[in-house]
């Protein structure tokens, strides 16, 4: 039974927050008014391009580049050497030797070793850009190729080459709760899995592409797509300059997806401008990018679900494999990531995990949207749906008895602290369905499938997040906004602006923003971890909040009565018995008595102490956000072809500050959910990457899928501003189970590897037996 | 070399490389950002512009090779520094995002509706299936199209 | 992209005379929908390109029954021609298909069937059809038909100094027609492709049949074997599928990263047993 929280508990009558307002940053979108990254030239501006290996390992024995650099027209051509400081280090979080901290380290660029095709040799700057690739071609280097690894499992083994100068192994964690082994034994049934899931890549539409110069007053400025402005500190590590003498820009983006959170083209822009002098441009190529730019990890992902007769799933064995490609770069807690999700989100009292990533010589793996949370959805959902065939359990019953509720424990030791509407969510997505499809041909089978999912929101607690934001008004009642939250085209931008307008009474035509400035925006953090909407729009709220306060003080001075019973309206303060006090006049009031119309505001999350997870001792996300999908595929028994007819993704946002934005996140993400679980793939063979090019990397199309319904519930619970969470992630999380529960439905067929294409369901239905 | 086209209406003739494209003549040396760079194999879409009202690929087109040809980008359709009505039924409908394919599929929607001015959501998708999009999932894309038919724009 | 050299002829002499004079250094551009992405990755390099379109080749006549395609016909005209949906609809319905709006606004008949993608549409609709290509080289014109045409994997019997002009699909009697793919995305390349022609006698028996294939080797693949177990035959299920599967065993299709030759063959089964039932109903009709 839903409990009562399941309706808003204590909705007040918002005015903005809540309503489907037009973005407006859309109007300038749909003009093309938007300057991207690209969009973007200054006199003198020189044309970067990048060598890069074609070999994913090999030591490099022989690197000339004054042949290169005498063309004319090449402004510079940098190597290893010629980088201030080239070797990034860092702790791998929770993972540590004999003697200290694991450190991960990074090149800017390759120094006498490649470790993965598309690694970067050699940056060059030309006058224009055919100048600077005909410069890249004309380098000389010679390599010697030397002996990789392609899998974990071969990464692992004894006497695998080293892809670093330490084993292969680059970080574990481990589950232990409860008494797994003796649980399998006595429950009435055991459904083991294995499950791979395949290297993808974010294939946002704008590639990585940036221009950088160096400011009037010596500061290195870089404006690129970027989802952390905050690397302004790795460029002024890697140039050897003064922090304060980088700034980065943060334009609006093409699309991120965890793809723009590492570090991209601003190292090489703030090196090449450095030194040259010049403003320089750098945009990948879609094949770079393609080729080169840090994936989603590859899983293989080991269950052993354990379940009584009544359907309540008694005890999880699982062990997750990933490949971390040749950099660790923030494989560690992606992998923590997966760890604490891998049971699902359900109750269980005996849960054992065992994960592990490791280095082979594939492109590198980093962030990505669902961050290691996403993968074990496949599995974990999987794993529910057989359980419920092999109990002749109806599969949303089964979610129902396993669900968590407020008060249950997660396996790590963290105890749920808000509203779980996972019932309802089942309910809503497979109602929204509809009625079945009737079938269409005698060899074409109808299914539907379940899956649910929870994704955390907000970074891991003992990291301290925090955001600012700055929100002034002008003398005339207009308000600006500043925060340095980058905005990949969520609505980032926007919802802080709903957000101020419904504090301070500012229609939103009166309030500009301005995001994403490493100088001239207060930090906000990253945009990731679906953390963005809960930290700078909190910032928000709580630095208007802050604001809003004396300035009513002053307000009763001018009006009466008690600062606490005015409101600010439509651009008035406004009194219970229907008096209004113009902003812009009160505004006038403050500067004569000395009350600030600005407010600088911070926000800290809620913070906590590190977790063991072996020892399952505590709190490790702020919270999370729950979902459940319900998909009606078609499948062709005579070739293999699954159709998605129709598709439902229900989430539980807390509130949503903005509907239409919501729903498309929610859209967004759940077709982004079945391009992963039916067509992407980057597929590699012996570290060399085959799929280059969009026509081989495939994204889906409008005629691919459905329309997605979007079942949008508030349960009125949520960490973030007016109780939302975030929304960001999660619903690419359940999809890719989805389709394969509904094949299974149609079908009796069980997919455990993705994607899910046609030749692996042709293979599942048994249709190439006979064809070898 | 020269390029002769007729660019949102203007007539121009641009100096051009040989190997130079309609897409590059655009954003290097007109400095019109309303069309994108994405992939450089005329897969995305978002280098979208219409070639005698028809979408073309701007990445995959010599500018050399233009002939006096009629090229539309977005801002050809600017009416009284106003927006189209299409343009603000996908404001309307949430159907912009990042905005990165926003472009090219709205003249590739409006060069479609040319020749089809009443489509259902079906032959709306199949009509978008080259322009591709990583953000909306679609849905609102096609919802706004489907507004601009309703309410009789089209 | 890298630097070359542009010429835009405005007569097949000229053209003719600037490959002779270039001769491997030159690739000729029609469409630009397979030639650009190429150069754009540096897979070939000619020093020129030489720009055809302004080729008086652009033409789709009807004379006598038969239908002349000029080369430089773009995809979306075989779509909307009235003459060839009245006369030859398996071209314009399998022109649908082909890649995405934009390829079809600018792609051209001649540069399809000259690129040789194996899983085009328009080779295998051509070699089905039985068409003639005309080529015009520095020793004049000659025609071949359409099977003696594709070599090898993007490869063709074009000469490096010769150029595409037009394609001639001869008089057709009445028939039947079909195209099904299969693709592993909407719109994208096919993994494959049949195309089935069936025309009936007096009695509704098969008068000939025509199948040919695409994506199931180098080039396209007419199913000779499978056409001649259908004629003379009543058109049942049973020998629909029975021609389908002798169509499917001449197969041997490779395999490659994304697909196996094993899936392909059994697809190739499956869309052929599909395409002459279609076409059958078709020429019932």
């Amino acid at each position: 039974m839903p409990d009562a929280v399941s309706q808003v508990a204590t909705r007040e009558a918002l005015r903005v927050v809540g309503q489907p307002v037009a973005r407006h940053d859309a109007r300038d979108k749909v003009a093309a008014a938007t300057a991207y990254a690209a969009d973007w030239a200054l006199p003198g501006m020189l044309h970067a391009a990048v060598l890069r290996s074609p070999y994913p390992s090999a030591r490099i024995v022989r690197l000339e580049t004054k042949r290169a650099a005498a063309i004319a027209g090449v402004a510079i051509v940098l190597t290893a050497k010629d980088v201030p400081r080239n070797t990034l280090a860092t702790d791998v979080p929770g993972q540590t030797t004999a003697v200290g901290p694991l450190r991960a380290t990074l090149h800017v660029l390759a120094e006498d070793r490649v470790r993965h095709q598309g690694e970067p040799i050699a940056l060059v700057a030309a006058e224009t850009l055919e100048l600077a690739q005909a410069a890249v071609e004309a380098i000389e280097i010679e390599y010697e190729v030397t002996p990789g690894v392609f899998t974990p499992e071969a990464a692992l083994a004894p006497g695998a080459p080293a892809v670093h100068g330490t084993g292969n192994q680059l970080a574990q964690w481990r589950i232990a709760r409860g008494d797994v082994a003796r649980a399998l034994k006595d429950a009435a049934v055991v459904v083991e899995g294995e499950y791979t899931t395949q290297l993808v890549d974010a294939a946002y539409l704008e590639p990585e592409s940036g221009v950088a110069w160096i400011d009037s007053d010596g500061v290195i400025t870089i404006r690129l797509s970027t989802q952390v402005i905050e690397h302004f500190r790795d460029v002024a590590e890697v140039l050897q300059v003064p922090q304060n003498r980088v700034r980065v820009i943060g334009t609006y983006l093409g699309g991120g997806f965890g793809g723009k959170e590492d570090v991209t083209v601003e190292a090489y822009l703030g090196l090449l401008a450095l030194k040259t002098g010049r403003p320089v441009k750098m945009v990948w190529t879609r094949q770079e990018s393609l080729l080169s730019r840090a994936k989603r990890h590859p899983y293989r992902l080991r269950y052993r679900t354990g379940a009584n007769a009544n359907g309540e799933i008694v005890a999880q064995q699982i062990e997750l494999l990933a490949d971390a490609g040749a950099y660790a770069y923030l494989s560690a807690l992606v992998l923590l990531y997966s760890t604490v999700t891998a049971a699902g989100p359900y109750r269980v009292a005996n849960v054992e995990v065992d994960a592990r990533v490791a280095y082979t010589n594939n492109p590198p793996t980093s962030a990505m949207r669902g961050f290691g949370a996403m993968q074990t959805v496949f599995a974990y959902e999987s794993q529910m749906d057989r359980v419920a065939r092999t109990l002749g359990m109806d599969p949303l019953a089964l979610r129902r008895v396993n669900a968590l509720r407020r008060g249950d424990t997660l396996p790590v030791g963290q105890v749920i602290e808000t509203h779980v509407a996972l019932p309802e969510l089942c309910e809503k997505a497979w109602a929204a369905l509809g009625p079945p499809a009737p079938p269409r041909a005698p060899h074409l089978k109808v299914g539907r499938g379940l899956a649910c999912n929870f994704q955390p929101y907000g970074r891991i607690v003992w990291l301290h997040d925090w955001a600012s934001a700055w929100v002034g008004f002008e003398m005339d009642g207009s308000l600006v906004v500043r925060c340095g939250c980058p905005d990949v085209g969520g609505g980032q931008a926007s919802s802080l602006c709903q957000i101020a307008a419904e504090v301070l009474g500012v229609p939103l035509t009166r309030i500009s923003v301005h995001v994403s400035d490493s100088a001239l925006t207060p930090l906000a953090g990253t945009t990731t971890a679906s953390r963005q909407l809960y930290m700078s729009g909190n910032a928000v709220l709580k630095t208007a909040r802050e604001l809003r306060a004396p300035l009513l003080r002053v307000a009763a001075t001018l009006l009466g009565g008690d600062a606490d019973e005015l409101d600010m309206d439509e651009g008035n303060v406004t009194t219970p018995d229907g008096r209004t006090l113009p902003i812009a006049r009160l505004l006038a009031e403050c500067a004569r008595v000395g009350v600030p119309r600005s407010h600088l505001g911070v926000y800290h999350a809620p913070a906590g102490e590190p977790v063991d997870l072996a020892r399952g001792s505590g709190k490790v996300f702020p919270d999370y956000t729950f979902g459940a999908h319900a998909a009606e595929v078609e499948v062709d028994t005579e070739t293999g072809v699954v159709r998605v007819l129709g598709y439902a993704a229900a989430h539980d946002v807390g509130r949503a500050i903005n509907p239409q934005s919501v729903e498309g996140q929610i859209q967004g993400g759940a077709v982004q959910g079945l391009g992963y679980g039916l067509m992407e793939e980057v597929v590699v063979e012996d570290g060399i990457n085959l799929t280059t090019s969009f026509a081989t990397y495939l994204i889906p199309t409008a005629a691919d899928v459905p329309d997605v319904r979007a079942v949008v519930v508030e349960s009125g619970e949520g960490l973030g501003p007016f109780n939302a969470r975030g929304i960001g992630e999660p619903p690419i999380g359940p999809p890719a189970a989805a389709i394969a529960n509904a094949i299974e439905d149609a079908t009796g067929a069980r997919l455990t590897r993705l994607p899910i294409t046609a030749e692996r369901v042709a293979r599942g239905l048994g249709l190439l037996e006979d064809a070898g | 070399m020269i390029a002769r086209l007729v660019l949102n209406g203007r007539p121009r003739e641009v100096e051009v490389r040989p190997n130079q494209t309609l897409l590059e003549l655009l954003r290097d040396t007109l400095g019109i950002f309303d069309v994108k760079e994405g992939c450089d194999e005329g897969v995305c879409g978002v280098c979208t512009a219409l070639l005698d009202g028809r979408p073309v690929s701007s990445c995959l087109v010599l500018a050399a090779g233009l002939r006096g040809s009629a090229v539309m980008t977005l801002r050809g359709l600017e009416r009284n520094g106003g927006l189209h009505p299409l343009q603000d039924a996908f404001v309307r409908h949430g159907a912009v995002q990042c905005g990165f394919c926003t472009p090219g599929m709205l003249l590739t929607a409006l060069a479609f509706l040319e020749r089809q001015p009443r489509p259902d959501r079906t032959a709306i998708r199949a009509a978008l299936e080259g322009n591709l999009c990583r953000c909306t999932g679609y849905t609102k894309i096609v919802d706004a199209v489907e507004a601009y038919v309703r309410e009789g724009h089209a | 992209m890298y630097p070359f050299e542009y010429a835009a002829p405005t007569t097949l002499e000229e053209a003719l005379a600037l490959l002779r004079q270039h001769g491997d250094e030159a690739k000729v551009l029609a469409g630009g929908q397979s030639l650009i992405p190429i150069l754009h990755y540096r897979l070939a390099r000619p020093r020129v390109v030489i720009d055809i379109n302004g080729l008086p080749l652009g033409d789709i006549v009807v004379e006598d029954g038969r239908i002349r395609v000029g080369a430089l016909v773009r995809h979306h005209q075989l779509e909307e021609s009235d003459a060839i949906a009245r006369r030859c609809p398996v071209l314009g319905n399998a022109a649908r298909l082909i890649g995405n709006v934009r390829v079809r606004t600018l792609g051209t008949v001649g540069g399809s069937l000259a690129h040789a993608d194996p899983a085009a549409e328009l080779p295998a609709v051509m070699t089905a059809l039985d068409a003639r290509l005309a080529v015009a080289g520095p020793s004049g014109r000659r025609t071949l038909a359409a099977r003696d045409f594709f070599t090898g994997l993007l490869t063709t019997a074009l000469a490096p100094d010769e150029i595409l002009t037009d394609v001639e699909i001869g008089a057709l009697p009445a028939h039947g027609w079909a195209v099904e793919e299969m693709s592993r995305r909407a719109g994208d390349f096919a993994i494959v492709a049949v195309v089935a022609l069936v025309s009936l006698d007096g009695r509704g028996r098969v008068d000939d049949a025509r199948l040919a294939f695409g994506g199931v080797a180098d080039r396209p693949m007419q199913a000779r074997a499978a056409e001649d177990a259908l004629r003379g035959r009543e058109p049942s299920t049973d020998a629909l599928a029975r021609a389908a599967q002798i169509a499917r065993d001449a197969l041997g299709p490779p395999s490659d990263a994304f697909v196996s030759g094993a899936y392909r063959r059994h697809v190739a089964g499956v869309l052929c047993r599909r395409a002459l039932a279609r076409a059958v109903e078709r020429a019932r009709r």
